[in-house]
């Protein structure tokens, strides 16, 4: 159908490139945000803003804490009425595990308990419930204020938060591998990697500038963006392939009760009640013998499975904040005496590259400067993307002027929307949650509400005023929403500020990192959507007072 | 307070590294020393002088952490000091310069 290889790839690249660069735009941009959603967490939430603290003692602050926690989480109650026979259960008295877990960076501590689902279709069928803790004291923290950058510019970067039938993961998912289609297929199509791997001129007609530097965004970032595509698929390689739960199912089960055999940890409760002994002192073994193998750490998760039973077991994990992979030494006791029974072998070679792969994707490590040249990847994919649009656009605007048509005009107002909209949207769920009042009830639905409403605005005003495109002409929408997404970029500043009292010259000073990390980068994004407005403005000013010097540069 | 300062020397490294490599490249060369074209000794030693400071910088990588999370902080070095080198010379080309030991100046070709 194409005269040759090249001019094939070249299509797909294009119109695949398009079409899911919508989509890539997105999971770049939150994905970038998500390498600081911890940092994030404590922008939105000023009662967390404190240092990050290790696991709390489980005999004396954990253990009373999920003692309390006797229900789950009503909308997770809500979601299994329809895994039960008959009504839903008034009360769940059976709890199959008890679990907290911890990063370096995290001062506050998530725990999570699994309750047996009473009178559910499926046997072994679980019902959650979580909570956030303040692990000084176990004190709850108040459970709808939302951490906007773990719970929701995170999911938003692999999700979209599009959770009906996991519809989002999969057309990320479908995305992720277009993306991999796009990086060969550009490179086959680019001809001149080495030789222009460190070109861009500014100075020469949009088109070409924009080419090239979508071309040293894509090639420079290119091992990055392969590489995280790739990892991101092989994370949800269980949900694309759900291979043990359709056709392997009874050779899943087998393997679970042979595992179960060979490990020592039992895979059932035995229905004898017993105590537990002083997990503490599981933790200190569990510490000491990392210590032993020269990996000395902190536990990043505790598990209790088959809390109140005989057969109960505590799992202890090490924190892998030295590693790449994600490597968690487990230790398991016996929960009636504290015995160890079993520490996790060395892993199999292709357990090794999933869990390199995983955690080089996940990055629990502790490495500052890598996780900076993460986001520096993240952005420049976004680049490479918007630029790839405006390549688009400037390519066809004129030849589509000329013959009434209006298909660039489109694409320029959906690159506006994903480009300057995405980032309007993403200051406006800040500005919301420091301005809604503390006790509104859903209160981060309605933050959530500001995000998706900021971002249709910004859709509505894309199309509005991408008309000069149909004429050949730069649409003044660029520039109008990049002058919006500074004016909101410092209101959140001054709002965190108001409402706070923790302006940046305070954060700055007690080097208080995450709220002046993120104070700063907003200010930072203002500084450049100035910038950018302006050359944006100068460009349109020429455009219009010698219409015939920049139809000569195309 | 080692280690920040190994990894900025690392991160250094890499940019020198691919900055040389870079004025190995004839079109870069005249924009940093003007139109006469580099001799096929200097591109040799510019190429030798740039491949040994990455290979400079993935041993300083090595230095501070373990060879997996090292290689893969050498890796993402090299995609900054690419973007930088590229601003560099689209901006202001002259400041590469100082890579060879010459005070950026007027040379001819911006």
């Amino acid at each position: 159908m194409f005269q040759n290889f090249r001019l094939t790839m070249a299509w797909l690249h294009t119109w695949f490139g398009l079409v899911l660069g919508f989509v890539l735009m997105v999971v770049f941009f939150f994905g970038s945000l998500s390498v600081f959603d911890r940092e994030i967490d404590r922008w939105a939430i000023p009662e967390s803003r404190f240092a990050p603290q290790p696991m709390p003692s489980f005999d004396r602050v954990l253990q009373p804490v999920f003692e309390a926690m006797t229900k789950p989480d009503a909308a997770n109650i809500e979601a299994a009425r329809e895994r039960v026979n008959g009504p839903m259960a008034d009360s769940f008295p059976v709890v199959n595990s008890w679990g907290a877990y911890t990063t370096h960076r995290d001062p506050v501590l998530s725990v999570f308990t699994s309750f047996v689902l009473p009178n559910a279709k499926q046997a072994d069928d679980l019902v959650w419930g979580s909570l956030t803790i303040d692990p000084r004291d176990g004190r709850p923290l108040p459970q709808d204020h939302l951490k906007i950058g773990s719970q929701f510019f995170y999911p938003l970067h692999y999700s979209l938060n599009l959770h009906w039938k996991n519809l989002g993961t999969w057309i990320v998912g479908f995305a992720a591998l277009i993306m991999l289609v796009a990086l060969v297929s550009g490179v086959v199509m680019h001809r001149k990697i080495f030789r222009e791997l460190f070109t861009f001129r500014p100075k020469k007609h949009t088109q070409r500038s924009a080419l090239d530097l979508h071309n040293l965004t894509g090639v420079v970032a290119l091992p990055f963006h392969f590489i995280f595509a790739l990892s991101g698929l092989v994370i949800f390689g269980g949900i694309y392939f759900p291979v043990t739960h359709t056709q392997l199912e009874p050779l899943h089960e087998l393997h679970e009760q042979h595992e179960a055999m060979a490990t020592g940890l039992p895979a059932q409760r035995a229905g004898q009640p017993a105590t537990l002994a002083s997990v503490d002192a599981m933790v200190a073994e569990a510490q000491r013998r990392w210590a032993a193998k020269g990996m000395a750490g902190e536990v990043g998760f505790l598990n209790v499975q088959h809390v109140g039973d005989a057969n109960a077991y505590v799992s202890v994990y090490r924190a892998g904040t030295d590693r790449v992979t994600l490597t968690g030494e487990g230790m398991h006791f016996k929960g009636s005496s504290g015995e160890l029974i079993r520490v996790d072998p060395p892993v199999t070679v292709v357990a090794g590259i999933n869990n390199f792969l995983t955690g080089l994707h996940l990055q629990h490590f502790r490495h500052w400067l890598l996780r900076w040249l993460y986001v520096l990847g993240g952005l420049s994919g976004c680049v490479c993307i918007a630029t790839g649009f405006i390549f688009f656009v400037e390519k066809r605007k004129r030849q589509h002027a000329k013959q009434g048509l209006s298909g660039a005009r489109w694409v320029d107002a959906l690159a506006v929307t994903t480009v300057t909209g995405m980032l309007i949207a993403t200051m406006a769920v800040l500005i919301a949650n420091r301005l809604l009042p503390g006790d509104l009830p859903a209160r981060g639905d309605w933050e959530q509400y500001g995000f998706w409403g900021a971002w249709l605005l910004a859709f509505f005003h894309a199309l509005w005023r991408t008309a000069p495109v149909s004429e050949g002409r730069i649409a003044p929408a660029w520039g109008e929403q990049c002058w919006a997404v500074a004016a909101l970029a410092i209101t959140a500043v001054l709002m965190n500020w108001a409402s706070t009292g923790d302006h940046l010259l305070s954060t700055l000073g007690r080097a208080y990192w995450p709220v002046a990390g993120v104070d700063v980068a907003l200010l930072a994004s203002a500084a450049l959507a100035v910038l950018a407005a302006r050359r944006l403005g100068r460009r349109a000013h020429l455009a219009i007072s010698s219409p015939s010097a920049e139809a000569a540069h195309a | 307070m080692r280690d920040p300062l190994i990894l900025l020397a690392a991160l250094a490294a890499s940019v020198a590294g691919l900055g040389w490599l870079s004025l190995a490249m004839e079109v870069h060369w005249q924009q940093v020393c003007g139109p006469r074209p580099a001799t096929q000794a200097t591109v040799l030693g510019l190429r030798l002088l740039g491949a040994a400071s990455l290979l400079g910088s993935l041993g300083l990588c090595l230095q501070v952490d373990h060879v997996s999370m090292a290689s893969l902080v050498w890796v993402m070095t090299l995609a900054g000091a690419a973007l930088l080198i590229a601003f560099t010379l689209s901006w202001q080309p002259l400041w590469l310069a100082l890579l060879l030991a010459r005070r950026p100046g007027r040379t001819g070709a911006g």
